[in-house]
C-alpha cells in the first residue's frame, strides 16, 4: 500500500472514532435529558474548563465533582422542580477558546451560570463575556487578584491566598513559634510571584515574624546552591515558597544536603505526590496550606466522601472535586433562596451567601463577593504522606 | 456611528461573531508572516514575539496614554516594526535554519522581558481597558482583516513584491540583479511585524486580558501552520488557510475529546496530499476568471509552450 492510501485510510479511522466516540455521548445525553425533560424544564449549567492538556489536571476534578452534585440534587428532586444539566465544553487552557467557550454558552445553550475556568488567567478573559450577557460566573479554581472585581455577576468559591496566607502566619507565629522566615519566589510564574506578595505582605502584619532573606529561583531551574547559601546563613525557621512541586522538592534536598534544617511551606502548588516522589527524605515535614482535606470531616464533607469512593474504586476527591461540587451546591443555594433561576435575581442572593456548609469548608461571601473559607487545612509530611497538621480557622468578618 | 455599528453587531449570534473574530485576528498575524516566510522565504519561528509586543504595546498604550484606537494601532505596529528592524539587522544575515533558531531564541527574549516588566505586572499579566473608540473592536478587527489582505496582494505584485520574491527563489541571482538582499528582507521582516503588532493589538483589546505565557513558541507554530497549510506565498491560500485553523477547534467541537486528534491528523492529511499548501501554486484570479467562462491571460502562451 501506498504512503498516501495509507495516510487517507489512516484519517478515516480517525475521523470515524471522533464520529463514534461522539455519537455514544450524545445518545447518552439525550437518554440522560429525556426524564429531565419529562419533569419540566431543566437549568442550565456550563462548565468551562480544560479536559485535555497540560492544567487539564484541574478541569476534570472540577467537571467530576459538578456532575456528582447535579446528580444528588436532581435525585432529590432538582432545584425549584427543574433538573440541572451540566454543559460541558474543553478549553485546552487556551485564552482564546476559553473566551469562545463561554459565548458559546451564553448565547447557543443559553446557560444560567457557568462553573469555571479553574484557572485565573481563562477566568479573566471569559468573566466580561458572561458580565456582559448577565450570566453568573463562579470560577471554581481561580486564586489570583482581580477577578470578582470584573463585575456583579462573577464570583468565586476558592480560598484566596490573600486570606489563608496571614491565617497560617498567624498560626506559625503563635502555635508553631517560627520568628524568622525567608521567602523563595520562581519568578517566571505568575502564581508563585503572586503568592509571594502574599507571604511579604502576610508576614510584615505580624509583629513576631521577620523576612530574613528573599530569594528568587526559575521555573526549571535544577541548581539552587547559591539561593540555599545565602539562606542558610540567616537561619530561618521556615522557607516560604510559593512555587510548584518540581522546585520545592529540589530546593529541600539542596536545603539538606547544605545542612539547613528548617521546613518548607507553601500553597496548594507543592501539593502533589511528586513533591514527596522528588524530595524523599528531605521534604519530611513540609507544609502546604489547602482549602480541603479528608480527614476531619464534617459530616457534609464524610457523605461527599463516601459517595466519591463510591464512584471512583476508593478513590479519595480531591481540591478541585470538593470545589466544583461546591460551585454547583451554591448555585443550586442560591437559586432556591431566590427564587428564582433568572441570573439577575440569584446572582444577588448568591452574593449574600452566608455560613454555606459546603464540603470544602464553610463559605460566605463578604461585601466584595470574594469568598471567606473557614477552616484551612494545613498539611505536613510525614512518613513520605500528606497528613493533616491543623486545622487553622479563618476569621469572618 | 458607533451605535449603528453596534446594533448592526447586535443582529449576529454572538458565538459565530466570536469565531470570525479569531478568524479576523488570525488572518492578520498569519498575513504578516506570510511576507516574512511566504514572499521572502525567511523563516521565522518567533511571530508570537512581535505578536507580543504589539499586544502589551497597544495594551500600555490604552491603559495609560488612553490614546484613541485607531493612532494605536499604528504606534503599536510602528514600535513592532522598529524592533523588528533593530533585530532584523543582524540576523536577517543569517539563512534557513539557522535564522530560524534566531528568531526562537528571540523570542524567548521577549516572553522572559515581558515576565520581568514591572508596567506590564510581570508574570501576572495585563488587564486591558476598554479600546478607546465607538466603533466596536469585531469591526476593527474586520477592516483591518482586509487592509490586510488589500496590503499584502498589492505588496505581492509590486516591484518591491517581486524583489522579495527573487530572494527567496535565489540569494545570489537575485543579488546578482542588484538586490540589496540585507535592505530588503529587513523592510520585509519590518512591514511582517508590523502586522504581527496590530495583530496583537486587536487581540489584547478584545480579550482584554493579556498575560506573557500566551504568546510561547506554540502560538508561533500555530500561526506558521496556517501560512503552511493555506500555500507559502499565496494570499487567498493564507486567509483560507487562517480560517480553516482558527476555526476548526470550535468546528470540531462535537467530538469532544477526540477533536485535537483529527485536528493533528487533518493537518498530517493535508501536507501528503498539498505539500504546497491548500492554495499553493493555485491562481485563484484564473479560476474566477474560468468560472464565469473568460479565458485567463496568459493561457495561450502556455499551451503554445507546452506543445
Amino acid at each position: 500500500m501506498s504512503f498516501k492510501k495509507m495516510s487517507a485510510l489512516l484519517l478515516v479511522a480517525m475521523l470515524a472514532v471522533g464520529v463514534f466516540g461522539c455519537k455514544k455521548k450524545e445518545e447518552a445525553s439525550k437518554e440522560a435529558a429525556a426524564p429531565a425533560a419529562a419533569a419540566g424544564d431543566t437549568v442550565k449549567i456550563g462548565f468551562l474548563g480544560a479536559l485535555t492538556g497540560d492544567v487539564a489536571m484541574f478541569g476534570k476534578p472540577t467537571l467530576e465533582g459538578m456532575k456528582m452534585a447535579a446528580e444528588e440534587i436532581n435525585a432529590a428532586g432538582g432545584v425549584l422542580g427543574k433538573k440541572i444539566e451540566i454543559v460541558e465544553a474543553d478549553d485546552r487552557g487556551d485564552k482564546q477558546e476559553g473566551a469562545s467557550v463561554t459565548q458559546k454558552f451564553v448565547s447557543r445553550d443559553k446557560v444560567v451560570a457557568i462553573v469555571g475556568d479553574p484557572t485565573t488567567g481563562i477566568t479573566k478573559v471569559a468573566a466580561p463575556v458572561a458580565q456582559k450577557a448577565g450570566v453568573v460566573l463562579l470560577s471554581a479554581g481561580a486564586t489570583g487578584p482581580g477577578v470578582v472585581e470584573i463585575g456583579d455577576y462573577i464570583f468565586r468559591d476558592t480560598l484566596l491566598d490573600s486570606i489563608a496566607i496571614p491565617a497560617c502566619i498567624e498560626f506559625f507565629a503563635k502555635d508553631l513559634k517560627f520568628k524568622k522566615v525567608a521567602i523563595i519566589t520562581s519568578d517566571n510564574n505568575d502564581y508563585s510571584v503572586g503568592l509571594s506578595q502574599t507571604f511579604r505582605d502576610a508576614a510584615k502584619k505580624v509583629p513576631e515574624i521577620s523576612i530574613v532573606a528573599d530569594e528568587k529561583v526559575k521555573d526549571g531551574d535544577k541548581d539552587f546552591s547559591a539561593q540555599i547559601t545565602n539562606i542558610k546563613g540567616k537561619k530561618p525557621d521556615v522557607i516560604l515558597f510559593s512555587g510548584y512541586y518540581t522546585e520545592g522538592a529540589l530546593i529541600m534536598k539542596e536545603a539538606r544536603k547544605q545542612g539547613l534544617k528548617a521546613p518548607m511551606f507553601g500553597g496548594d502548588g507543592l501539593f502533589s505526590p511528586k513533591f514527596i516522589e522528588l524530595g524523599g527524605q528531605a521534604v519530611e515535614g513540609s507544609m502546604s496550606a489547602l482549602g480541603f482535606s479528608t480527614e476531619q470531616a464534617t459530616p457534609e464533607t464524610a457523605k461527599f466522601i463516601e459517595s466519591f469512593k463510591a464512584k471512583h474504586n476508593g478513590e479519595l476527591p480531591g481540591l478541585f472535586d470538593a470545589q466544583g461540587y461546591d460551585a454547583v451546591m451554591l448555585l443550586a443555594d442560591a437559586m432556591k433562596r431566590a427564587n428564582s433561576i433568572d441570573p439577575k435575581a440569584f446572582k444577588d442572593t448568591l452574593a449574600k451567601t452566608k455560613g454555606f456548609a459546603g464540603v470544602s469548608g464553610t463559605i460566605s461571601m463578604q461585601a466584595n463577593r470574594e469568598p471567606i473559607k473557614s477552616p484551612l487545612s494545613l498539611l505536613y509530611v510525614k512518613d513520605g504522606k500528606f497528613v493533616l497538621k491543623a486545622k487553622v480557622p479563618v476569621k469572618m468578618d | 456611528m458607533g451605535a449603528i455599528l453596534q446594533s448592526f453587531l447586535a443582529g449576529f449570534d454572538p458565538y459565530l461573531l466570536q469565531i470570525l473574530v479569531n478568524i479576523g485576528i488570525a488572518i492578520v498575524l498569519a498575513l504578516g508572516l506570510n511576507v516574512i516566510v511566504g514572499l521572502t522565504g525567511q523563516l521565522s519561528l518567533g511571530h508570537a514575539a512581535f505578536m507580543s509586543i504589539g499586544a502589551f504595546a497597544s495594551a500600555l498604550i490604552t491603559n495609560k496614554l488612553g490614546l484613541a484606537f485607531g493612532p494605536n494601532l499604528i504606534l503599536t505596529g510602528v514600535i513592532t516594526a522598529v524592533i523588528a528592524a533593530i533585530i532584523g539587522f543582524p540576523i536577517l544575515r543569517l539563512t534557513g535554519d539557522y535564522l530560524a533558531i534566531c528568531t526562537l531564541g528571540f523570542a524567548e527574549i521577549v516572553k522572559v522581558f515581558f515576565l520581568n516588566f514591572e508596567p506590564s505586572n510581570k508574570a501576572l499579566g495585563l488587564t486591558v481597558q476598554n479600546a478607546k473608540t465607538d466603533i466596536p473592536v469585531p469591526i476593527w478587527v474586520f477592516l483591518v482583516a482586509v487592509l490586510s489582505v488589500v496590503l499584502v496582494s498589492f505588496v505581492q505584485t509590486s516591484r518591491f513584491g517581486r524583489a522579495l520574491k527573487a530572494i527567496r527563489e535565489d540569494e545570489i541571482a537575485a543579488e546578482a540583479m542588484g538586490i540589496n538582499l540585507t535592505r530588503y528582507k529587513i523592510q520585509a521582516f519590518a512591514l511582517g511585524s508590523f502586522m504581527a503588532g496590530v495583530g496583537g493589538g486587536l487581540y489584547a483589546h478584545f480579550l482584554s486580558y493579556i498575560n506573557p505565557s500566551d504568546f510561547g513558541f506554540l502560538k508561533s507554530v500555530d500561526i506558521l501552520s496556517m501560512v503552511v497549510l493555506g500555500g507559502l506565498g499565496s494570499v487567498p491560500g493564507t486567509v483560507f488557510g487562517s480560517a480553516v485553523l482558527a476555526s476548526a477547534p470550535e468546528f470540531l467541537r462535537f467530538m469532544s475529546q477526540y477533536r485535537m486528534l483529527v485536528y493533528g491528523a487533518l493537518l498530517v492529511f493535508l501536507m501528503v496530499f498539498r505539500p504546497n499548501g491548500l492554495m499553493g501554486g493555485v491562481n485563484v484570479m484564473d479560476l474566477l476568471l474560468r468560472a464565469v467562462g473568460k479565458k485567463p491571460a496568459g493561457v495561450a502562451f502556455k499551451e503554445k509552450s507546452t506543445t
